[in-house]
Order: structure tokens, then C-alpha cells, then sequence
């Protein structure tokens, strides 16, 4: 009996041990060790609002400033390609000839986080989540189909709600953009006009209106334009206390755009190992139906020692204890799922050949 | 007195007035429209200047607050080393163009010149971009300032040759007729002489490199952080209210008129600073 105490308590001590040794280890291992003092990285304006806040707690953390520009997906893939950046980011993947244009070879998607799209709107008086809208509906409204916002299809939706005689100003983004790959993905799969009409991209052949740089920009016209109805990142709705509608999911709930919504839906049973998935109109009865992962993108090989540790580095801290900063600003935090996969992808970056973090 | 004549005189006297009226509407309108301009600026920016709006750095997304100090000093080191670069090359293509004359010479370079103004900033930034940032295969200050040095270039050659032009040929001729070589002559002689005026044409460009965001967007690229190293991308004035105009914060809205407000306040000690040297070249 006694044996068996102390063996239990000795193991616990050794478990303690081991556990501490790792926690000393993890908060090392955040930081770069080959003395990079900064990086340079380009892309998404979905992640801006979390990448900031993130790099902003990074730099206090390790002292190395990750200035990160938010020009849209589509440049951060086009300066990626160009290697002209440390990494870039993307809330849409790359297409096969987007990846053989890479001038640094093979690119791994890590996903970072997970996000909701929340359609918005200007209608003077109309409050936040007091707009239902089924998938056609909304595919009609980009579609040009549906041109005013007490058109009949949008009436018997919101029966109780008085909706003005307004044309319905539909903005889209004018660059290449994740946030439109995962909006146009969405709408290619509610509907058919729209998959055979316009499809998925970066940057699609939009049947109308008006065009906004970065979700900064369709965000700032929403809010200028009476009338008009726009796609942007959750955290740029909350910040700028934008009303949005409630999107009907696949299930038949109409549900408004939460961090819930977008972690329901970025929860897929079987992930792939290289993360590139889209979690759009998702099965799952708690999603929001405009959801999606965003991921870093990073070279697999690096050509320099010191910034690909950097980089390494700053994608695990990214997707362990960046995470912490998510909910806040309405991000999903990657469950341990993705994180797992998320940490085999940053295992296979390497230089010479010689993965950066075979240790963690 | 004819009735004929009275008629053509009143007339006269009518037309007179007309083009009058129109000029003074006219003067009227662009004072207008530029105090509108000046005036808008201060009344949407002032509000936001104060001092740790100068000293601080900007603040993550959405959180408030910050500054814009790194982008003035990078605004000054940017079009700073751009007007080093853009300096000898635009002055020295006038004083060739100028005094070593020939025929076709001086108006092919003015002519180049005039050509060069009218090509889009944008253009010019993406100029630096393929020649500089791919091969250097990062964002850099330095290509910022040759992008920048690419717009002064043609505004400098144009006004040093008005200047060179203003040295009265006497001059020239006295110094030569001394047994002076003509480098020297222009070095001693020419340059000093028109020195205020050459001066105008540095401000000039200066205060338009300072202004253009466009140039910036794939050079310089913007930080949020601290920079001083010409081989990293550096935040810029203008870039940062480009960025700042079109998101959707209001609080940062503010900060692009008040940032709008600092240039304008740059500019304005610029050309007044090219007006002093105006008049002291008059008084002379």
C-alpha cells in the first residue's frame, strides 16, 4: 500500500516535471533563435484585425516585428509568388496555376484561423439581424435579380419588418480576395445560376455594382451607400457596429454570423492533411453557412536559415497561443484538430532539406 | 461724335467689363476652392493633432488611439534619399543640357522631361517595383525613394534649366574672357547665381514626392512598426492615409485627415520657404 503511494506520487512528480520542462520549452520555442528581428508578410484583410492584434503581442513577446500588410489574398499570393515576402495569407486556396507560379516551390496551407462573413447592410432603421435571407435570395440579390429591397422574394422573408422602396447597391471586392473566394465559393453551391453564371475565384466577373479595396473598403461603403448590402469579415461588422441578416444554413436555421457559427462549421470530421478545405454552406445545424479557414502561406523549402526559423516559429506560436487572441475580435479558434494538422504542415517546413522544428 | 462710334465705344467698354468679370470670377473660384480644400483639412484634422499623435505608433486594428510617428519619419527618410539620389542626376542633366549647348540638346532633354511629368506615379512605383523590389527580392525603403527620386527627376531638369536660364550671358562671358575653364565657370559662377532659384525646384519636387501615395504602394509598402533600415519596407505619410481613408474605422478616418493636415502643414513651410528665396533673389 504504501509502495504503491509513493510509486503513484513519485510518477506525479515526474509527470510534473516533464510537464513544466515542456511548458519552458513551448514558451522557447515560440520565439525565432537565429536572431531575425523582423518579417515581412502580405495578404488577407480578413485576418488583418486578428494579424495585427496578434504581431502586436508577438513583438512584446519576442521582440520581432511581423509587419504585415493587408492588400487582399490575391496580392498576398502574387508577392508570395514573387517571394518578395516572409509569408503570405489567404482565406481561398491556391489554384494549380497558382501554385506553379510560385517562384519559391511548394506552398503550404496553414490554416491560422476560421471566420464568418457577415452580410451587411445600410437601411436606415433596420437593425442588426432584423433581415432573413434564404441562399437564393441572397444569390439573386448578387445575381442583379433582385434589384429592390422590398422586392416580394425579400418581403415574404421578413414579413414583419417595413422595408423601404431602395435599390438594393450591391458591393463587392474590387482585388483579388479570400473573403470573395469563400462568399462566391458559398454562392456556387446554393446556387446553380451562380455557379454556371460566375463560379468561385479570388476575383470573379461580378454581375454588379459597386467594387470596395479590401474588406476596409466594402465595409467603408456599406456604410456610405444607403441601400446597399456587402460581404465582409465579422470582426470589421462588430467594430464598426454594422447591422447584418440572418443567413439561412443548410440545416434550415437562419443563423446570424458568430465565431460559433464559423467554429461549427470549420468542424469537420475528417480533415485533410494539407488543410486545403472549404466549410462553406456546412451540414452542421450550428454553423453559419459563410464560413471558412484562413490560412498562412509559407514556403515548404526556405531558401534562408534564420527567416524560415523565424517563420516557423511564428506559425506555431500562431496556432498555439496566438489563438488566444481570436475570440475577442469573433475569430474561431482552431480546435485541437486542426491544430494537430495545422502543426504537421509547419513540421514539414524546412531548410536544406532539414525540417526548422523537428523538436516540438 | 457719330452714333456708329458711341455704339462701337459702349460695346468696347461691355466686352471690357465681361473679360474682367471672368478673370476675377475665375481668381475667385481657385482661391475658393483651394481655402474649401485647406480649410476642410483643418477642420476635420485639427481635432485629432497632438502630441502623442506625432510621437506614438499606430495601434492594432480597431483598438484606437496611436500615431503616425513612424510614417513621419519615414515620409522624411524616404524623400530624403530620394531627393539625394534625384539632386545631381536632374541638375546635371540641365547644366549639360544648358551649357554645354547644342542645337537639338536642351529641347530634346526638356522635351524628355515634359514627357516624364506626365507619366502616372502609379507607374513609376511599379517601375521600381520590377527593378528594384524583385531583384532585391523584398519591400525596401530604398525602392521607395527611387521611386520617388523618378517623379522629382523631371520636375528638377526643367526648373534648373529655367534657372540656368535666368544667369545672363554677360556672365558667362565675363568669367570666360578671365582665361576661367567652363567647369569651373559653371561650378563658381553659373550655380551660385541662380542657387535660390534651383533651391524652388528642389521644394517643388519635394513637396510633391511627399505627397504621392500611389508610388509607395509597391516600394516602400508600409510598417506598423519602427524602421530605419533602407533595406525593409517603412511606413509613409501618404501611404498610411490611403489605407486609413478607405477602411471603415472612424477613428482612423480622423487620423487620415489629421495625417492630411500634417502634410499639408509640410508643403505649406515648403513653398514658403521657395517664396523667401523668390524674393530674396528679386531684392538681390
Amino acid at each position: 500500500m504504501k509502495s504503491w503511494y509513493l510509486k503513484n506520487v513519485g510518477l506525479g512528480l515526474v509527470a510534473l516535471i516533464m510537464l513544466s520542462g515542456q511548458a519552458a520549452q513551448a514558451a522557447a520555442g515560440d520565439c525565432p533563435t537565429k536572431g531575425v528581428k523582423e518579417l515581412t508578410g502580405a495578404g488577407s484583410t480578413f485576418d488583418f484585425p486578428l494579424f495585427s492584434k496578434m504581431f502586436d503581442e508577438y513583438n512584446k513577446l519576442c521582440g520581432v516585428k511581423v509587419n504585415y500588410q493587408s492588400i487582399g489574398s490575391g496580392g498576398g499570393i502574387r508577392q508570395l509568388q514573387e517571394m518578395t515576402v516572409d509569408f503570405g495569407a489567404s482565406d481561398g486556396i491556391m489554384t494549380e496555376q497558382q501554385l506553379a507560379q510560385a517562384k519559391g516551390g511548394p506552398v503550404l496551407h496553414v490554416p491560422v484561423t476560421a471566420g464568418a462573413e457577415a452580410v451587411v447592410y445600410n437601411l436606415p432603421g433596420i437593425a442588426r439581424g432584423a433581415i432573413k435571407l434564404t441562399p437564393d435570395v441572397l444569390a439573386d440579390i448578387y445575381l442583379k435579380k433582385i434589384t429592390k429591397w422590398d422586392d416580394q422574394h425579400i418581403k415574404a422573408l421578413n414579413p414583419n419588418v417595413s422595408l423601404p422602396n431602395l435599390d438594393i447597391a450591391v458591393v463587392h471586392r474590387s482585388d483579388g480576395s479570400g473573403t470573395t473566394y469563400i462568399f462566391t465559393d458559398y454562392l456556387s453551391k446554393v446556387s446553380k445560376d451562380w455557379s454556371d453564371k460566375v463560379g468561385t475565384a479570388t476575383s470573379v466577373n461580378w454581375p454588379g455594382d459597386i467594387g470596395g479595396a479590401g474588406n476596409e473598403g466594402v465595409a467603408n461603403q456599406v456604410r456610405q451607400i444607403p441601400g446597399a448590402i456587402g460581404y465582409v469579415e465579422l470582426a470589421y461588422a462588430m467594430q464598426n457596429n454594422m447591422p447584418w441578416a440572418l443567413v439561412r444554413n443548410k440545416a434550415g436555421t437562419f443563423m446570424p454570423p458568430s465565431l460559433e457559427g464559423a467554429a461549427a462549421a470549420a468542424d469537420v470530421q475528417s480533415l485533410p492533411d494539407d488543410m486545403k478545405v472549404m466549410v462553406t454552406n456546412s451540414a452542421n445545424q450550428y454553423a453559419y453557412p459563410i464560413s471558412g479557414f484562413s490560412w498562412m502561406l509559407i514556403y515548404a523549402d526556405q531558401k534562408d536559415a534564420a527567416r524560415g526559423d523565424a517563420v516557423a516559429h511564428l506559425a506555431w506560436w500562431m496556432i498555439h497561443d496566438g489563438q488566444k487572441y481570436s475570440k475577442a475580435l469573433l475569430y474561431a479558434p482552431l480546435a485541437p484538430a486542426a491544430v494537430q494538422k495545422a502543426e504537421s504542415l509547419i513540421r514539414q517546413v524546412k531548410v536544406a532539406n532539414k525540417p526548422i522544428l523537428a523538436g516540438n | 461724335m457719330g452714333a456708329g462710334e458711341k455704339i462701337r465705344l459702349i460695346r468696347r467698354s461691355l466686352v471690357d467689363k465681361a473679360a474682367l468679370g471672368f478673370m476675377v470670377i475665375s481668381t475667385v473660384l481657385t482661391i475658393c476652392v483651394l481655402g474649401l480644400i485647406l480649410g476642410y483639412v483643418i477642420i476635420q484634422g485639427s481635432g485629432y493633432i497632438n502630441w502623442s499623435f506625432l510621437t506614438s505608433l499606430p495601434t492594432p486594428v480597431g483598438e484606437g488611439g496611436g500615431g503616425i510617428a513612424n510614417a513621419l519619419v519615414g515620409s522624411l527618410i524616404v524623400v530624403g534619399i530620394a531627393s539625394l539620389m534625384a539632386v545631381p542626376i536632374g541638375v546635371g542633366a540641365a547644366v549639360f543640357a544648358n551649357e554645354y549647348r547644342s542645337r537639338w540638346l536642351g529641347w530634346f532633354v526638356r522635351f524628355l522631361a515634359d514627357v516624364f511629368t506626365g507619366v502616372p506615379a502609379i507607374v513609376v512605383g511599379l517601375f521600381a517595383y520590377a527593378m528594384v523590389v524583385q531583384p532585391m527580392g523584398s519591400f525596401s525603403a530604398f525602392s521607395g525613394s527611387v521611386a520617388y527620386a523618378f517623379l522629382m527627376i523631371p520636375i528638377l531638369v526643367i526648373s534648373a534649366q529655367e534657372a540656368l536660364r535666368l544667369v545672363p550671358n554677360s556672365i558667362r562671358e565675363a568669367s570666360l574672357a578671365l582665361g576661367v575653364p567652363v567647369w569651373k565657370t559653371i561650378l563658381r559662377i553659373v550655380l551660385p547665381t541662380c542657387s535660390r532659384a534651383l533651391m524652388t525646384g528642389l521644394l517643388l519636387a519635394f513637396a510633391r514626392a511627399l505627397g504621392e501615395a500611389s508610388p509607395m504602394l509597391f516600394t516602400a509598402f508600409g510598417n506598423s512598426f519602427w524602421n530605419v533600415d533602407l533595406t525593409k519596407p517603412i511606413a509613409t505619410v501618404p501611404l498610411v492615409i490611403y489605407r486609413y481613408a478607405v477602411a471603415p474605422y472612424d477613428d482612423w478616418h480622423a487620423q487620415a485627415w489629421a495625417a492630411s493636415l500634417i502634410l499639408v502643414f509640410i508643403v505649406l513651410i515648403a513653398s514658403s520657404l521657395t517664396r523667401l528665396a523668390f524674393r530674396s533673389r528679386l531684392d538681390d
